[in-house]
This record gives C-alpha cells, structure tokens and sequence, in this order.
C-alpha cells in the first residue's frame, strides 16, 4: 500500500462490510460525518479501485411554501369550479375572479388547467361546465391527492416510497401518479419533482482485502494545533512535507557590535589575568595626556594639527603644586630622575590646556598617581580621539586598550609574556616584537600579529616600560609595564573589513548577518 | 611619519653582500625601523639646479623642480633621467636621526651584526675658519640665537652623494629642526668665493638683496623681502620670520651672502658635482639641538665619504649655550661623548634576561657606544655625539635590549597573584545589553563627535549649554562631543534606508557634558538609547518594551509626560525614578524629524542612564 489513507477514507472503507451495499447519505447518517466528505472520502477510495461507486438515480416529491392556500381552501381550478357551479354553471371572465375569490390573473391561469381537468369550457368570454366537471364536483382529482398525501408526510417523500403497488392506503397509484404529472406540468406552485443521484458504496476485492488487514488513517496537515495536541489526533495525522530548500522571510536577530564584542574579550581577557578597570573623561588636561608621560611640549603629538583642543571646556585644574613642580622639573633638567630630561622651558599653561584625549594612557598614568605602590594591574577600554580626516582608513575616534603592571618583579620579558597571552587568548598564534619608540616607554615594543590568511603582519599598537621620567615624579620606584592597543583594527581582522567607517557607520544587513567569529 | 628610500646598492657596499633581501628587512626591523619593503624608483633630474626627483611607479614629473622653481614639463631638455634606484623603503625613525643616511645606517648595522663595534672615532682637525655672531641675532623675539658651523675638506662628489646629502639635510630639518623651526642647516661649497675663511652671523633690513638658489640675477634686485614673498622657499618657511624687521643672514668677511636662514641659500655658494670642501652651518632657537644637528650630519658626511677631514669653526661672541644673554667664544663642532654608566645586574632584571658586565659591555659596543668595565656590575659608557635619544641610563638599557635582540628575550609572566575586577558601569551596561539583545535589538556604534545641526539641531533642540566643543575641528560635521544618543539611532536609519523594516537597533555609549566641578571640566555619563522604525509601529510598543526592559533592571515604570519637539505631541513620555529624577525619554518620533531624514516610515526612540547603585545620575540630554 503505497498511500495512506484520510481518516474518513478509513472510516468509509472500515464500513463497508462484505456484501454491503450503501449510499452516501446513508453512510454520513451513519457515521455522523458530513456528506460532502464522505463524498471526497467515496472519491479517493474510488480512484485507488479499493470502492466501486454506483450511481442511481431517484425522484423526491416535495410540497412548495404555497401549497398551503390550495390545501386550506382548494387549487385554483377546483375553486373556480366550485364557483361557476354556485352561479349555475355559467359566468363570464369578468365575473368569475370575483366569485371565486382569486385574482383575474389566476383565473386566466387556470384556464388551461380547467381544460386539462375536462372540467370547464371557454365559449366567448364565458366559461361554462362541462359534465364531467359537473360529475367530478366532489371528486379529488389526482394533483389534489398528491399534495394531500405529501402534506400527510410532512411536505416531502421518495417517489418511490409513495407509489402504491399492491393497492395499500397512504400512497397513490401508479395511474394516477402519472396523471398527477401530466397535471402538474412542469412548473407548479405547490409541488416540484426532484430528481438526484444516490451514490451507492461497496468494497472491491482489494477494498476488502485492505480492511481485512486492518486500515490505518492518516489525516494530513499542514501545522501542529493545540487542538491535535490535546485531543491526541497528533498520532493519527500526517504531517505536510515541506521544500526545505525553499527560502524563508529572514530572521530580525538582535546582537552585539562586532567591535564590542572585541571590546568584551578583550576586557575579559584581561580581568582573568587579574587586571582592574579603570575609566577617566575624554576631556583631559595636556598634564595627564602628555606631560605626566614626559612628552616634551613641542612634541609633534602635540600640535593642533594632530591633537583636538577644546572650546569648551577650555582650561583644566592641575593636580597638587608638589606633583606638578616634579613633572616640570623632569622635563626641564630631569629632576631627580637621573635623566638629563628635554631641556627646554616647561609651561604650565601648555599642561592646563583641554584636549579630547589621545590615548587611554592618560587613564593608566592617572590610576599610577592615584596609588603608585605595587603590585597592580590596571586596565582600561575606551574611545581615544586624533584629529584624522575621515577615510577607509581613518577616523578620529577609535577605540584603545591601556594596560598597566605595577611590580617590583615585572620585567621586559614578563611584559612580552603578557602581550602574546593577551593575543594568544584572542586568537593569534603568531606574534613578534620589534623595537618601537615612545616618549614615555624605554624600552619599547612595537607588537605584530601575523595573519595567516592575509600571509602578512600587522602593526596591533606600542608598549614598554614606563620610562622613570614618567614613574618617579608620581612616586613610584617600581618597574611599569605599559601597553597601548587599538582594538579596531583588531576588529578589522578578526571580520574581515577593509573599511574601519564600516564599523561605525554600519550597513545593518551587514551587522545582522556577520558571524561572531570568523 | 615621512617614508624614506634608501638605496641598497649604497647599504650593500657598506654593510657587505651577506645582508641583502629578507635578511636586510629582519636587521632593520630589529633595529626598529617601519620597513616597507624594497621598491625601484626613478630618477628625472633637474638640469638648471641639479636636483635629483624620485618617483615611485607610474608617478608623473613634477609640473616644477622641487628645488629651484623651473618648469619642467614645458622646455625641452629640462630634466634628464638617470638610471633607476632600488631603495629600501621605511618610515624615518625620528628618533634615530644618526641613521637617517645610508651611511649612518650602515654603521648601526655593522654593530648589531658584530661586523664592526665600538665608537667610530671621529677627530676634529684644528680650526679652519672664524665667525663672528652680531647681538642683533639675539634680539628677545629672534628664533635663532644659536649658530654652530663647521668646515669638511676632501670630499668627492656624484649625483647620488649630493642627492643624499639633501635627503639628508631634508629629514633632518623635519626630525630635529622640527621643519626648520628649532634648527636650519646650510651647506656651501667652501671654494665658490674668494677664499675668505672669515664670516658673519647677523641680521639685514628687508631691503637688503641677494640671488637666492635657483634664481637668476635679472634686473629686479632679490630683496630679502622678495625672496620672502617670491621665491618657492621662501613662501613656504617665511612664517618662520613673521613680526622681524630685520631677517637672518650669514656672509664672509667680504660680503658674499652664503644664505638667509632659515629660508634659502645663495645660488652662488650652493654645492656641485665639483664642490671639493663644505662649509656647514645650523642656526636654531636652542644650543643643544643646534650642536646636536651639527654633529650628526658632519658625521654622518664623514662617514659617507671615506677620507674626508672635518675641522673647526671659531664662533666669536657666540650666544652662551648655558646663558642665552651672554656671549663667548665656542669652537665647533663639539664630538665630546657623553659619560653615562649602566648597571648590569639592573640591565638584567629589568629586560628578564641574563647578562653579566662584559655582555653588557659587548651590547653597549655593538650599538657603536664606547664601553669599559666599571667597579662591579657597572659599565662606563661613552655615548657619541651623533645620539640624541640617550637622556638616561634606561635608554642605554634599550640598546642592550635591542643589541641581544628582542626575538632572544624569552616571554615570561608577571607571577605575583591579583584579582581581576570589571568596573560597575561596565556591568550595568552589560545588563542593559543583555536586555536589548533579547528583545531582539541589533548593536551599532557611532561616533562620539558631532554637530549641533547634526544632533541637537536634527531633533528641533537649541545648543544644550552643557555641550564640550572642540576648538579645532576638523569638520563641520565634529565640532562637539555629542550629548545625545538619539540622532546616532536617526541616522543609522537614515543610512539604511535600502535596507528591510523593520529595524530594530540599540547603543550603549558615553555622552558628555561640562562638569565645572570636576577637574577637566567635562565628564561623561553612560547612556543607552534604542528604537525601531517599521510601517507599524507606535508609542505602546516603546512603552511595552520600556516596561520590560526596566523591570528587568529592576526598576518599576513611572512616567510623566514629554513635551519635546522630536516626539509627537502627545505621544512621548518621561521615565522616572522612584524618588521622581528623570532618567530617560521616549516615545513616537515627529514626521517633521522623519521628513528631514527623508525616511519614510514610523519610528519610536528611547534614551536613557545606564542605571547603576552608584551613580544616582539624572537624565541631562534635555536640559
């Protein structure tokens, strides 16, 4: 059996016992189902040869609405009889409808009916009774029976069922019946003849076979309902196959930036190594973005034409006379450093001026400040600002770890330790470390990673010690490890971008769609 | 950063056939140069002046020479094109400006490669010549006080040696001279006068007239206030000189103008291809750079031409590098190498490495120092006068970094146990993402720089008074940190027009706000802000979502109604706090900010604090 089978189409066959013979409509009252399945379900089983259907043909009488004036006070023509007897067997069109209580369009009507009967004559304009119609005044004619005996049966019967064949009381006999017809015609207002189509079922062989063997129904759906579930009908349904390559409407996920989930790796990388985090404002003063790191005045960093500088707020606080008397001593002489520093003549002016800061370094020397004493690991996440025109390649915000170690014990070594864990952790397998030059870091690292697909190194950001001209004038004596790395351009490798806008102004089809992770 | 070529042929004669190709690359870096790579440039000369142009590529010639002015492109035989150059492309290391010249270059490398250690002993050869400084170069508002000369004899010139040396000359004034603003160099050919060995440093009236370098005689006397405003050089470092009325010049004894510093030479005195002796000068606003960029060229120049002698200058009356109001007699250039001492044990634990007084020794002597065993684990060190990034021991500690070699340092780990802690706020704007993400918001990150009209402006605000304006933006579209994170959401829309609805989008980020309390003035505050925009959608949608995204804050929704121009009246609202602090806006957004984005359907926005214990802030974007 290569098709499963509805569960009407099983409950139709599961009927039809060996030998039985039945219609549709029997079998829907049977059943209780609705004929018009049943039906569908006769069609199916017919298709597969498992049922023969037979069809046969059958008349019902049925009494129309109106038929209720001519059972109360007669049908027109026996009305109209009655009348013309009442008025000595004569009267003229004009006169009759009044006598006869019907309206002249009936009684014109009527008058082909009245000669059917052989009751009435039309001579002129007088119509006059026949003797037949004189003999048959209280007679039924066999139209008036018929509507009679269907209004005995409740306004509708089977032919059939009402022909009488061996002379019995509630029927007609067939002679009249005929009679009736022909009385009748074909448009009447009281009775119609229907005519229509029994469906008899029965089992085919195979049928038989089939439900001998047991039959198992199936009903296909499309969706699982509540209704399936708690009725348990779940068990006895097919489910819809579906195109499982079809497309769908696509999904409206919501997550994280790619860059700021860089941003969150990188933030737990570091806290499982034991790092603090620390924040500090955009705004800064010169004194903690480049002065506190020993960057002289007329550094190049320095200039308008790379650093913004503020309207507003356009002149910051500076930190206690004792700190800042240190800062400028270093750059002028060196201080106590043993450093010769720059030698040039330090402004205090120049330290209190607003930039939008430069890098988060001016978050780590400030926490260094703060407690100068090890050991401590400090690390901060935030937005840094270079005065770049916009391009593919630039912007003049991006976004920059700071790291800080502060231990009596760390060492260069120990801080390349820390910078290949912090990458291995973020899935670079492949570093190096060149020699770079800072202002405040001595000796300094330039970090590289090497990207396997792109067969090239990338620059990932500069790191060192902090020099003692940095570390001593905040009192601390202890060896800094300092770091400083863009995490955008991490970004950038770790999704395959060419464009840094392309992160911060974003296509949303390209968010929506972009993987975690390459 | 400036990129430089330098010429490999001109590295291989020094250096040796053994560091070429990817070996010469790996030295470089190791000595921390930004190598980009090996390139082929080529090499149209000017024919009036000399001067030899690079370009890279498909790079067309220049419509005039760089040097002299003269057009190139429109007279015949203008430029003649010498053979092609490989170079080794890189970044200039600005702070290593004795390795700026092959030649310089080659001696760094000759040490850390143990082909050649230890100083490179320069001598200087008695004094050859006298200069006499006018107290009118010390006036109070003068940028050059300071002047150091010197005399290089027995030098042979080519096209690529001058071409160096102008390089040379070039990176120098960008590196050190800070582009010729702490210190100008000149060099002359010494036998291009009369032979007067005696000079003047001094200052002229702009009436004073002499033909600068590229420029011919002609009728119209070369004024230095012409030269100011007519000759190439002198159009682009006169602001060098603004508010004098009296300008630099230094001549003989005889009155022969050798230049007008910082801004140009004399076409008489300029170098050629038969210049057999230089005179050397630098004039500057400080001692120290000015005697710093002598050494490093007149070295870098000995070392280039094998043979040559430097000698002295006797600068008279010469502003006093310890006192800029007083003069003395100097004698330049001064080679005397600074004494420094490096500890070894220190050295060791401070880079993690092992490294006993004599490695150090060596370290110190591979990067061209000269080095003796002190008491101890102390090493004297005498650091040539062509450095000028040693101010400390730790600098030295570098070069012995650098000497050993970074890839030989072993990665270690800091041992000493801490304990990792993330901030409140970036918890609390965890939580908030969380949140967001879950009812199926899409990130996004903007910039924190904008514009009224961008920001405030869009949303039919005036300028909030707490705005951080940035005094040199770069843009119009930059010109203050943003106090809201609302037009970012309108405009990430705006951009995505072509994209499907609905969007659903979110940002956690920084607004800022001046703080005259605080020490810079201006602080920032974390807020978060929200808001889709689809062909249904309204005000009980953002009013649904602000319940449950609050509740899961653990916040209860209090509201009082918005009147704000970006919403419809009517339709946005306010949530408070419990103790009724406004902590954040929402609601429809007006058609008319719709209409000014050109987007076309609903949208509905929410901002707010990033709630923490902490911060009892309160909601300012709409002060």
């Amino acid at each position: 059996m290569s098709r499963t089978l509805t569960p009407e189409e099983a409950q139709v066959l599961q009927a039809l016992d060996e030998g039985r013979r039945v219609t549709v409509a029997d079998l829907a009252n049977e059943l209780g189902i609705d004929q018009a399945k049943i039906s569908a379900a006769a069609i199916g089983l017919g298709g597969d040869e498992l049922i023969r259907v037979e069809e046969e043909e059958y008349a019902e009488w049925v009494l129309k609405e109106e038929a209720a004036g001519a059972l109360k006070s007669g049908t027109p023509e026996r009305r109209i009889l009655l009348a013309l007897l009442d008025h000595n067997g004569s009267g003229s069109m004009a006169e009759v409808p009044g006598w006869a209580g019907l309206e002249p369009k009936v009684v014109g009507q009527s008058l082909r009916g009245l000669a059917d009967r052989g009751w009435v004559e039309k001579k002129g304009k007088d119509l006059e009774v026949t003797d037949q119609g004189r003999a048959e005044r209280d007679v039924k004619g066999p139209d008036e029976q018929l509507i009679e005996l269907l209004d005995r049966l409740g306004g509708a019967a089977l032919e059939s069922s009402i022909v009488l064949t061996d002379g019995g009381e509630a029927g007609i006999a067939p002679d009249d019946l005929e009679r009736a017809k022909a009385l009748i015609g074909k448009k009447s207002p009281f009775v119609e003849r229907k005519t229509r189509v029994h469906r008899w079922l029965s089992a085919t062989d195979a049928g038989a076979k089939l439900r001998a063997k047991g039959v198992e129904a199936t009903r296909e759906v499309s969706q699982l309902t509540p209704e399936l579930l708690s009725s348990g009908e779940w068990r006895n349904v097919k489910f819809k196959p579906y195109d499982i390559n079809l497309d769908t409407e696509p999904f409206q996920v919501g997550k994280r930036h790619p860059l700021q989930r860089v941003i969150e790796s990188t933030r737990q990388v570091f806290i499982e190594m034991g790092f603090e985090e620390a924040v500090s404002p955009y705004v800064e003063s010169g004194f903690w973005d480049f002065d506190a790191l020993f960057q002289p005045q007329d550094h190049p960093a320095r200039e308008m034409q790379d650093t913004f500088y503020m309207e507003s707020p356009s002149r910051t606080e500076l930190p206690d006379a004792g700190l800042v008397d240190a800062v400028r001593a270093t750059h002028e002489t060196g201080g106590d450093t043993g450093s010769v520093g720059w030698r040039y003549k330090w402004d205090t002016e120049k330290a209190r001026q607003t930039v939008l800061r430069t890098h988060t370094t001016a978050t780590t020397i400030r926490e260094l400040a703060k407690n100068p004493n090890g050991p401590r690991k400090i690390f901060s996440i935030g937005r840094v600002f270079r005065r770049e025109t916009i391009d593919y390649k630039h912007l003049p915000i991006f976004f920059q770890v700071d790291g800080i170690i502060i231990d009596k014990t760390a060492s260069f070594s120990s801080l390349l330790g820390t910078l290949a864990a912090f990458y291995e952790r973020m899935g670079f397998e492949k570093f190096t470390f060149r020699p770079g030059f800072f202002p405040y870091t001595e000796p300094s690292v330039e970090v590289f990673i090497w990207h396997e697909e792109k067969q090239d190194w990338f620059e990932m950001g500069g790191s060192g010690i902090f020099r003692p001209e940095v570390t001593e004038p905040l009192g601390c004596t202890e060896p800094v490890l300092a770091w400083g790395l863009g995490l955008d351009r991490l970004a950038m490798l770790l999704h395959d971008r060419s464009d840094i806008r392309d992160l911060y102004i974003s296509d949303l089809e390209w968010l929506r769609t972009e993987p975690r992770c390459r | 950063m400036p990129v430089i070529g330098v010429p490999t042929e001109e590295l291989r004669r020094r250096v040796g056939d053994e560091v070429q190709g990817e070996k010469l690359l790996d030295v470089l870096g190791n000595l921390g140069c930004d190598v980009e790579g090996f390139a082929t440039l080529r090499r149209p000369q000017c024919n009036r002046c000399g001067f030899i142009m690079e370009l890279a590529g498909q790079e067309d010639v220049p419509p005039q020479c760089a040097n002299c002015g003269t057009d190139l492109r429109d007279v015949d035989g203008a430029i003649t094109e010498l053979d092609p150059l490989e170079v080794v492309r890189m970044e200039l290391l600005a702070v290593r400006p004795d390795m700026f010249d092959p030649a310089g270059l080659a001696r760094a490398i000759r040490g850390v490669l143990d082909l050649d250690v230890g100083p490179v002993e320069y001598q200087v050869e008695g004094v050859a010549a006298k200069l006499r400084v006018d107290p009118s170069v010390r006036r109070p508002e003068s940028l050059r006080p300071h002047i150091a000369c010197a005399v290089i004899e027995g030098v042979n010139l080519d096209h690529d040696s001058i071409k160096s040396l102008m390089k040379l000359q070039e990176n120098l004034h960008w590196a050190l001279g800070r582009n010729r603003k702490h210190a100008s160099i000149g060099v002359y050919d010494l036998d291009s006068w009369d032979g007067s060995l005696e000079f003047e440093y001094t200052t002229e009236p702009p009436d004073y007239a002499f033909v600068p370098l590229g420029a011919e005689a002609g009728e119209t006397p070369w004024s230095l206030e012409r030269i100011l405003e007519e000759h190439p050089k002198g159009t682009a470092y006169r602001n060098l000189l603004d508010g004098f009325d009296r300008y630099p010049v230094l001549r003989t004894q005889g009155g022969q103008v050798l230049s007008m510093p910082p801004i140009i030479n004399s076409e008489k005195t300029k170098v050629h291809l038969g210049t057999r002796r230089f005179f050397i000068d630098v004039t500057g606003s400080g001692a120290r750079i000015v005697q710093r960029t002598l050494s490093i060229l007149a070295t870098s120049i000995l070392e280039y031409h094998h043979g040559s002698k430097l000698r002295a200058v006797e600068l008279i009356d010469a502003t006093d590098p310890d006192d800029a109001g007083s003069t003395r007699t100097l004698t330049t250039p001064d080679l005397t190498p600074q004494e420094m001492e490096i500890d070894a044990d220190r050295t060791a634990r401070l880079l993690g490495v092992e490294m006993s007084a004599s490695d150090l020794q060596h370290r110190m002597l591979q990067m061209r120092h000269g080095a003796s065993l002190g008491k101890g684990s102390n090493v004297k060190v005498l650091v040539p006068a062509f450095r000028n990034d040693i101010l400390h021991e730790r600098d030295l500690m570098e070069d012995a970094a650098i000497a050993y070699g970074y890839a030989n340092i072993v990665p270690t780990r800091v041992e000493t146990v801490t304990t990792g802690k993330e901030l409140p706020t970036t918890t609390a704007a965890g939580a908030v993402r969380d949140v967001l993400v879950g009812m199926g918001y899409l990130e996004i990150l903007t910039l924190t720089l904008t514009s009224h009209e961008l920001s405030d402006g869009l949303l039919g605000l005036g300028a909030h008074p707490q705005t951080v304006i940035v005094g040199n933006p770069i843009s119009q579209e930059q010109t203050q940190l943003r106090t809201s994170l609302l037009s970012g959401l309108l405009h990430t829309f705006a951009r995505n027009r072509h994209n499907a609805l609905p969007q659903r989008i979110f940002e956690v980020g920084e607004v800022s706000f001046l703080a005259p309390e605080s020490e810079t003035g201006a602080l920032e505050t974390l807020h978060f802000a929200f808001g889709s925009i689809a062909p249904k959608v309204g005000f009980a949608d953002v009013r649904a979502e602000a319940e449950s995204l609050l509740r899961d804050l653990g916040i209860g929704l209090r509201l009082e109604r918005a009147d704000v121009p970006f919403l419809i009246p009517g339709r946005g609202a306010y949530l408070l706090t419990e103790d009724g602090r406004r902590l954040g806006v929402f609601g429809e957004v007006h058609p008319a900010v719709l209409e000014r984005l050109g987007l076309q359907n609903p949208a509905v926005l929410l901002e707010a604090l990033v709630p923490t214990k902490e911060v009892p802030g309160v909601y300012r974007s709409l002060a």
